[in-house]
């Protein structure tokens, strides 16, 4: 499990850079603080999303309904807000029970009836869009009434202020490096390879210039946006419990051989069923997100997610037949897709030829990896 | 006589390791020439470099067909050359019938469309060629195992094949085809075609085989004419050392009961006919229960079910330990203390493509813990300490189980179960496709377990392989018990009687 850096890895970072020095080329605005501040937050949906997606992809699963969930969600709590008058820590309370129930049950028929996900969440992707529309009754449903500021609304326009920033960046950086130096000493003492020190020393420097320069660029606008906080957090939980727990090892298990998990003791129907439902609680976290970003529940929000999702996690190396992807793959993913969406709105590019492009994206990435596979 | 196919000082290399080094052999017009060699000697490389999948270039040496330099480009290439290879698994499609399977990729055709009389009426001239007397419009699932191995072979011989190389063919195969089999080949050798056949059984290679060479560790040992040479011999080049003993098994004073099964009644999950039909039998610490039986007899299941990973129980229990195993699944027996060694490792046994550490803890895993994460450190201890104690080749605990040879993948599945610290360990064939000096192993290591008061059953075809290891041996016929032997009562006829169901009727 000791990453190397590969031609694919190298040939993703080429491909972000080609984006951005395209978009930075045609328009002006592209790498402007203000419009780098945005992209940081849809990446921080999208990522969010896509880390969701990959818990249920690596045991070989998949979920097309995450879109309509993620509107739904928002749905639900901008209803409450609006037309009831809650207070949004509450109204936030059901759209997440709700979440997490519908993928609570959408898991376990999947795993139960054994009936595939791709139509279990064929069906969901449906029938969560009506049930979407038939709460916000094909209306469009503010996020805060009067357009007074509520913690609904905070959730995409709050920043960390710009010194508080720069302090949360540097002790990330640390704890970084505190953990990086922990790993190579307990991998030296179990006599594994360790990368040299040059290496290491590279890959924590880069990784140290990117967040400078993120916390600098963003910290020119109005600091680092709330979104990128929660898909920060969202991160590193799904890091340590694909890496560091049982569970995490039991997802890799049943996408690698499912009869051979089952044989070993892996306890698979509950682990894909723990899957969908963290799978919900993420779809949550994204739809509050996502509809306070656009400022109202209407019935386009969400709207194919589940594809830039999916999209991510493979373009990050993820595996479609399971047992393979990693989180670091899965945001770079992300980082690229909405890197990609974003610049084309930018340009003003018709919706069509942004399908077209997404396709093609994700056509290139597949391709790319089963290339690449070969070698 | 000159060669028809030469390799002359062949050396591959993979990344880490060297699997063939200067390696020769060669092979007459008309002859079947035995590959013999354990797991990971490099019988598999050779086959590969000589039918192509490893094209040229990616070698160094060469490799002659007919005294003429030969550069296979591709599988394509070689074929087109009349090599073909019959691979351990069988490549038909099951729901086409034989004449479409034999035509796959080649069909006949007149105009756009395909010509299917032409196709049929080959067909049964091809299949007369192997002494087939099937209709060439059955479907090819309907074969037996043992019938579509003839086709493949038919297949090949439809490719004007001069070449033909049998990689284990009768692994999956009953004595009867086995015989066929040979038979064929003798008759295809009269007919000019040679051949390579690899196989770790000893009887069928002195059967069949004009020469036979060993290879060991990537190196050729030992070429003979077979009439030169004795299994004795073979195997001491296989292994590098004399085996004395090939069943070193140890007895122990039995201990207490350790399984407890009682009028066993099962049916496959969703099938209405039982499979398994009250089954009574008891294993006690430190003794080892040999199972036994023709094939389709329910032992795999038997074992499976007790595991609780196959069908449904009307009627009997189960009782390990003295606490009851009555609504069984893996996860329920595993902390009961029981564990199973599966006998199709690469369905039932790993995750080809993670690394050892990963394959060995799986089990384990849950119990490898601190507060809601693993305890790297513990695992890692533990992972090692069965990576040497099962000594498995490889260079490290992150090596990709995908890349082992058999034995060592059997080794790691082995030391998966044992990780999980059983009582009673199920061993389904352990010993199956694995070479002579991993066998041994293996052996020791259940004698090893039995000392430690484990109690062992042991699933295995191959009776000297029974009657070598178990303290008692069980006999199963169509799901039923068919006779029970105590070591030393234990004859190679009473047992096959047993196995048929014929044992009171016999005696």
């Amino acid at each position: 499990m000791n990453p190397k850096f590969s031609v694919r890895d190298f040939s993703l970072v080429l491909s972000l850079v080609a984006i951005w020095a395209f978009f930075a080329i045609t328009s002006p605005q592209y790498l402007s603080a203000r419009n780098l501040s945005a992209l940081s937050v849809e990446l921080a949906i999208t990522a969010t999303l896509a880390l969701g997606m990959l818990l249920v992809i690596l045991p070989g699963h998949i979920d097309l309904s995450v879109g309509s969930g993620v509107g739904l969600v928002g749905g639900i709590a901008a209803v409450l807000v609006f037309n009831r008058g809650w207070p949004a820590i509450l109204a936030f309370l059901p759209a997440i029970a709700v979440a997490l129930l519908v993928w609570l049950a959408q898991g376990t028929l999947i795993v139960r009836q054994r009936i595939p996900a791709f139509i279990i969440t064929l069906g969901g992707l449906l029938i969560l869009k009506g049930v979407f529309w038939l709460v916000i009754d094909t209306h469009t449903v503010p996020v805060a009434p009067g357009g007074r500021p509520n913690l609904f609304s905070l959730l995409t326009t709050y920043y960390v202020p710009p010194l508080a920033s720069c302090v949360l960046i540097a002790l990330v950086l640390l704890a970084l490096v505190v953990v990086t130096l922990r790993a190579r000493k307990r991998r030296a003492s179990m006599g594994f390879e360790t990368d040299d020190a040059e290496l290491a020393f590279l890959k924590l420097f880069v990784t140290g210039q990117g967040l400078l320069l993120f916390v600098l660029s963003v910290n020119q606008f109005r600091g680092i946006p709330l979104p990128v906080l929660a898909l920060g957090l969202v991160a590193l939980v799904i890091q340590i419990i694909t890496r560091h727990t049982p569970f995490g090892r039991h997802l890799y298990a049943i996408g690698g051989n499912e009869e051979a998990a089952f044989v070993s003791g892996v306890p698979v129907q509950r682990v894909v069923i723990g899957a969908y439902t963290l799978l919900g609680g993420i779809v949550a976290i994204t739809g509050l997100l996502q509809t306070a970003y656009a400022g109202a529940a209407t019935t386009t929000v969400g709207d194919s997610m589940e594809l830039d999702a999916i999209a991510a996690c493979v373009i990050g190396g993820t595996s479609l037949r399971g047992g393979r992807g990693t989180v670091l793959g899965v945001i770079f993913g992300a980082l690229i897709m909405a890197s990609l969406l974003n610049g084309m709105t930018l340009l003003a590019v018709s919706p069509e030829l942004k399908f077209i492009a997404r396709g093609a994206v994700l056509t290139l990435a597949v391709w790319m990896d089963v290339k690449l596979a070969k070698r | 006589m000159p060669a028809l196919l030469e390799a002359r000082a062949i050396t591959k290399r993979f990344p880490g390791v060297t699997a063939l080094r200067d390696v020769s052999f060669d092979l007459r017009p008309g002859e079947i020439h035995a590959l013999c060699g354990e797991n990971g000697a490099g019988k598999s490389t050779l086959i590969k470099l000589l039918s192509g999948l490893h094209p040229h270039g990616s070698y160094e040496g060469e490799l002659h067909l007919e005294g003429r330099l030969a550069e296979f480009s591709s599988i394509a290439d070689a074929q087109r050359h009349g090599i073909a290879v019959i691979y351990q698994e069988l490549a038909l499609v099951p729901e086409l019938t034989i004449g479409e399977n034999l035509f796959l990729g080649c069909e006949p055709r007149r105009g756009l469309m395909i010509d299917w009389e032409k196709l049929y009426t080959d067909s049964r001239a091809v299949l007369a060629r192997v002494g087939l007397g099937l209709s060439a419009e059955t479907l090819v699932g309907r074969l037996g195992v043992g019938q579509q191995q003839l086709i493949e072979i038919a297949k090949a011989l439809s490719k004007e094949t001069r070449i033909l190389i049998l990689d284990e063919p009768t692994a999956a195969l009953a004595e009867r085809e086995v015989e066929t089999l040979l038979e064929l080949l003798r008759g295809l050798r009269a007919h000019g075609i040679a051949c390579i056949y690899i196989s770790h059984k000893l009887d069928e290679v002195f059967a069949v085989a004009d020469r036979i060479t060993v290879l060991r560790d990537g190196a050729t040992i030992s070429t003979h004419p077979t009439a030169g040479t004795s299994k004795d011999n073979v195997i001491r080049d296989m292994v590098g050392r004399e085996i004395k003993d090939l069943f070193p098994r140890v007895s122990h004073r039995p201990g207490q009961v350790l399984l407890q099964v009682d009028r066993l009644t099962v049916a496959p999950a969703g099938g209405a006919q039982d499979q398994l039909h009250d089954v009574t039998f008891q294993v006690r610490a430190g003794e080892v229960l040999g199972i036994g039986g023709l094939m389709g007899a329910g032992r795999t299941e038997l074992l499976m079910h007790i595991f609780g990973a196959w069908g449904v129980r009307r009627r009997g229990t189960v009782t390990l330990g003295g606490q009851p195993l009555d609504h069984p699944d893996p996860v329920r027996a595993l902390a009961a203390g029981l564990a199973l060694v599966s006998e199709d490792r690469k369905r039932y046994g790993l995750v080809l493509e993670r690394d050892i550490g990963f394959n060995l803890s799986l089990s384990s895993i849950t119990r490898l813990r601190r507060g809601l994460l693993v305890d790297e450190e513990t695992e890692v201890r533990s992972n090692q300490q069965f990576f040497a104690s099962l000594r498995v080749k490889a260079p490290s605990l992150e090596t990709t189980v995908g890349t082992l040879s058999g034995g060592n993948q059997q080794k790691v599945v082995i030391g998966k179960a044992l990780m999980t610290n059983p009582r009673v360990v199920f061993l389904d064939e352990p010993t199956r496709g694995i070479d002579v000096g991993a066998k041994l192993e293996v052996y020791e290591l259940v004698n090893r377990l039995t000392a430690e008061g484990k109690a062992v059953v042991l699933v295995s075809s191959e009776l000297p392989e029974l009657m070598g290891m178990s303290d008692r041996i069980l006999m199963l016929h169509e799901g039923a018990v068919g006779g029970e032997f105590a070591r030393d009562q234990a004859t190679p006829e009473k047992l096959l009687a047993a196995a048929m169901g014929r044992l009171h009727a016999a005696a």
